[in-house]
């Protein structure tokens, strides 16, 4: 497929995907109100109750689950490329683990002030994916040199240790354990206006490195040693690179929770359409990713409605046998 | 910042390609080449060879900046290298490494056009002309016809040429090459070299590691040789080559000629120094050889242990040559010379002393027929190879009665070396064997 049709394709199907969203619920709202809705909410008219359906609950639920698909996305675009690995995922390095702490310690210690916890948890998730992100780098950086397996290795190391203190400081905030347990399975439940208002700018701040290094990420699937011989300057990008990614996970990760396979599975599904270039890569994967992202919110909101199940389960679901038809078709192809 | 904006440092015409100057070289802070002196300028070739590990590689990482410079000074077209930023260098250096890693399924002009990175903007696209220039460089190294194969599915020749025509699409001044033919057949590699070649006589200079001698020295305008954490010889290639230098940096003894049709230097590698012909405590065994006729069974005795020496034989043959390089007592005649009285009298010292006497497959004339004289006058076990017959006789009846005398006297006769060996190996007295040393 051309990258211009994938692209006109995407952009009707994130269109479709965001509509959808915000229609189908426990009320159904047809497009007609939707867009009337979006209307005098523009025009700063009064609102119906379905109106505030629309505009307060469901719009930016919608909004903040196509940023986080877009964020997850193109880190998973970042990382695949700074470790020259279709298989890379963007929690890869621990930074799940590090929010996940981040959130936990948040959680128990707002035990008896839940209200706070709305803008705290965010915010601790996101302090603890910085924190670990800054201690990979520092570990694998050796002599101003950024060794992709010293990271692999540091990352799984930092990672392993940062869950085990999650799980100990759990058993000292046992009641607080199912909140725990919600969070990490992730999901948009909590969206709102403020939490799209927050990640907005972390996405376009973390979008200007794949944006504008889209020949460099490619020349980056060719070695280091390559990518520096052709002009790249290795070390300064990787940093870059890395700094971009995590930038864009851990805002992802402050207001979702973690939501598995979606930075792993968005990439490698366009790749397998429009080849390895970078320059179709970058924007194919921000469509899909937030393409796939409202769609799984969609059916994690309205399958066992009124029950909502974390949207990490269901992109788990769909994202594990995703990956065995991928080994199978491998194999295969051999 | 706009990486094309930023001005490429003019070569000027003065300024040498390449220039280490007592340069140390390694990783972190370990050197592993110590006072570099090397300098190559705008339209040389230059070869680097050198045992594995010696540093050959080193040497060019440090232009790309993956190697250190320790201490002493590196200029990249007069410029110190350490100043130049990423696209600076890749503007006038392009490399040609030996292996790339696992590779995306990138078209392969999507791959040569990534030559031409640092020639672009930020956001720049690669225009009509900056595709033309891949064009050009794909038409030079014979891969046109791939431009839209997946550089994934291409064996490794097509791909090293890939990687050629990626770095000429740099328009570089300065071309590094690490083992550039490793994956070339025979037809792809003449053709790249002398590519190479050209593009050197039209003003890039060439830096090139090669293993193999015969090439780097056909190609070289001048060779340096890594050995020791240094550079041990640089200079034209005949000169560069000796046996000498081939037991020092390569541990081998071999025979240097010359090509019969480029005249270049070959060479020929005859055994390692590690078999250690000069401490061989075997059975002495002599040979007569002449014309290459003994160089297999030479060599071969000497990997098996033995003390070997041999007859007289002329300068400039190749059992001669193999001889010398094996430091084997002989008799040496002058080219042409015929044996006189004590060159005869010399051959009867060696084989009386030999424990066993072997005469190979050669004719006799009147030049030789003395070796087999003083072989049969000695006595003791004698072994002949090739049949006993008149073919071989040009010294007028005396050659043919000669190695009838020596069957008479209960000579084994044998078809080729390889029977030979074994009839030394039943001849050789046992007591003064030893186990073969490890090759």
């Amino acid at each position: 497929m051309s990258p211009t049709k994938t692209f006109g394709l995407l952009a009707l199907a994130l269109v479709v995907a965001l509509v959808a969203g915000v229609a189908f619920g426990a009320v159904a709202v047809s497009p007609v109100e939707i867009f009337g809705a979006i209307g005098r909410a523009v025009a700063g008219a009064e609102r119906s109750s379905a109106d505030a359906i629309v505009i307060d609950v469901r719009l930016p639920r919608v909004l903040l689950a196509a940023l986080v698909g877009a964020c997850l996305a193109s880190a998973g675009v970042l990382y695949q490329a700074l470790f020259r690995n279709a298989l890379a995922d963007p929690y890869i390095l621990g930074i799940s683990s590090g929010a996940g702490l981040g959130a936990v310690l948040v959680l128990a210690a707002t035990t008896g002030a839940t209200a706070m916890r709305y803008g705290a948890v965010p915010a601790g998730a996101f302090a603890g994916a910085a924190a670990t992100m800054a201690l990979v780098v520092r570990l694998a950086s050796f002599r101003g040199r950024l060794d992709t397996t010293s990271l692999l290795l540091a990352g799984i190391a930092i990672s392993y240790t940062l869950a085990a203190l999650t799980s100990f400081v759990m058993v000292f905030a046992r009641e607080q354990m199912s909140a725990v347990v919600f969070w990490m399975m992730g999901g948009l439940t909590s969206a709102s206006w403020e939490y799209v208002a927050a990640v907005t700018p972390m996405f376009v701040l973390g979008m200007v490195v794949p944006v504008a290094s889209t020949r460099a990420l490619n020349l980056m699937l060719l070695g280091d040693e390559r990518a520096g011989q052709l002009g790249v300057p290795v070390e300064r990008f990787k940093l870059i690179v890395l700094a971009a990614g995590s930038l864009l996970v851990a805002a992802a990760v402050s207001v979702s929770g973690l939501i598995g396979f979606v930075g792993l599975m968005t990439p490698h599904m366009v790749r397998l359409v429009l080849g390895p270039d970078h320059r179709t890569l970058v924007p194919a994967s921000v469509l899909a990713g937030a393409v796939l992202m409202v769609l799984a919110d969609l059916v994690a909101r309205t399958v066992l409605a009124p029950v909502e199940i974390p949207v990490g389960i269901v992109t788990a679901l769909a994202g594990g046998p995703f990956f065995v038809w991928l080994l199978v078709r491998q194999e295969l192809g051999r | 910042m706009n990486a094309a904006a930023r001005p490429t440092p003019a070569p000027g015409p003065a300024a040498p390609a390449l220039a280490w100057r007592d340069a140390a070289v390694g990783y972190g802070d370990h050197a592993v080449l110590h006072g570099v002196d090397l300098t190559i300028c705008p339209g040389e070739f230059v070869g680097l060879v050198g045992a594995n590990g010696a540093g050959k590689s080193t040497l060019l990482r440090a232009v790309t900046g993956e190697a250190v410079l320790l201490g002493g000074s590196l200029d990249v077209c007069g410029v110190p290298a350490d100043e130049l930023s990423a696209p600076q260098r890749a503007r006038l250096v392009g490399v040609v490494p030996q292996a790339l890693p696992e590779l995306f399924s990138f078209s392969a002009r999507e791959f040569v056009l990534m030559g031409r990175h640092a020639h672009l903007g930020r956001f720049e696209r690669a225009d009509a002309q900056h595709a033309a220039v891949a064009d050009r460089a794909m038409e030079l190294t014979d891969t046109g016809r791939l431009a839209n194969e997946r550089v994934d599915t291409l064996s490794g020749g097509d791909l090293q040429r890939l990687t050629l025509a990626q770095a000429l699409a740099q328009e570089p001044h300065v071309l590094l090459l690490d083992e550039p033919t490793s994956h070339l057949d025979l037809n792809h590699r003449v053709q790249v070299l002398d590519l190479v070649s050209e593009l050197a006589d039209g003003g890039m200079a060439v830096l090139g590691v090669f293993h193999d001698l015969d090439l780097a020295a056909r190609y070289s305008d001048r060779l340096a040789v890594i050995a020791d954490g240094g550079i041990a010889a640089s200079g034209p290639p005949r000169e560069v080559i000796t046996s000498t230098m081939l037991r020092d940096v390569f541990a081998v003894r071999a025979v240097v000629g010359t090509d019969a049709i480029s005249g270049g230097v070959t060479v020929t590698p005859v055994i390692r120094e590690s078999v250690g012909v000069a401490q061989a405590t075997g059975p002495e065994v002599f040979v007569i050889g002449g014309s290459g006729a003994a160089a297999d069974l030479i060599r071969r005795l000497a990997l098996a242990g033995f003390r070997v020496s041999t007859g007289a034989l002329n300068m400039g043959d190749t059992d001669q040559a193999v001889a010398d390089v094996l430091g084997l007592q002989r008799v040496d005649l002058a080219p042409f010379e015929e044996m006189d009285e004590s060159d005869e009298r010399r051959v009867g010292e060696l084989a009386a002393r030999a424990d066993v006497r072997v005469v190979c497959d050669v004719p006799f004339g009147r030049s030789n027929v003395g070796n087999l004289r003083a072989v049969v006058k000695a006595g003791g076990p004698l072994v002949l190879v090739g049949e006993v017959s008149g073919e071989r006789d040009f010294a007028g009846g005396e050659g043919l009665a000669l190695l009838e005398r020596a069957v008479a006297l209960g000579a084994t006769t044998v078809r080729d070396v390889a029977e030979a060996l074994g009839a030394i190996e039943q001849l050789a007295p046992a007591a003064t064997r030893e186990e073969p040393r490890a090759r």
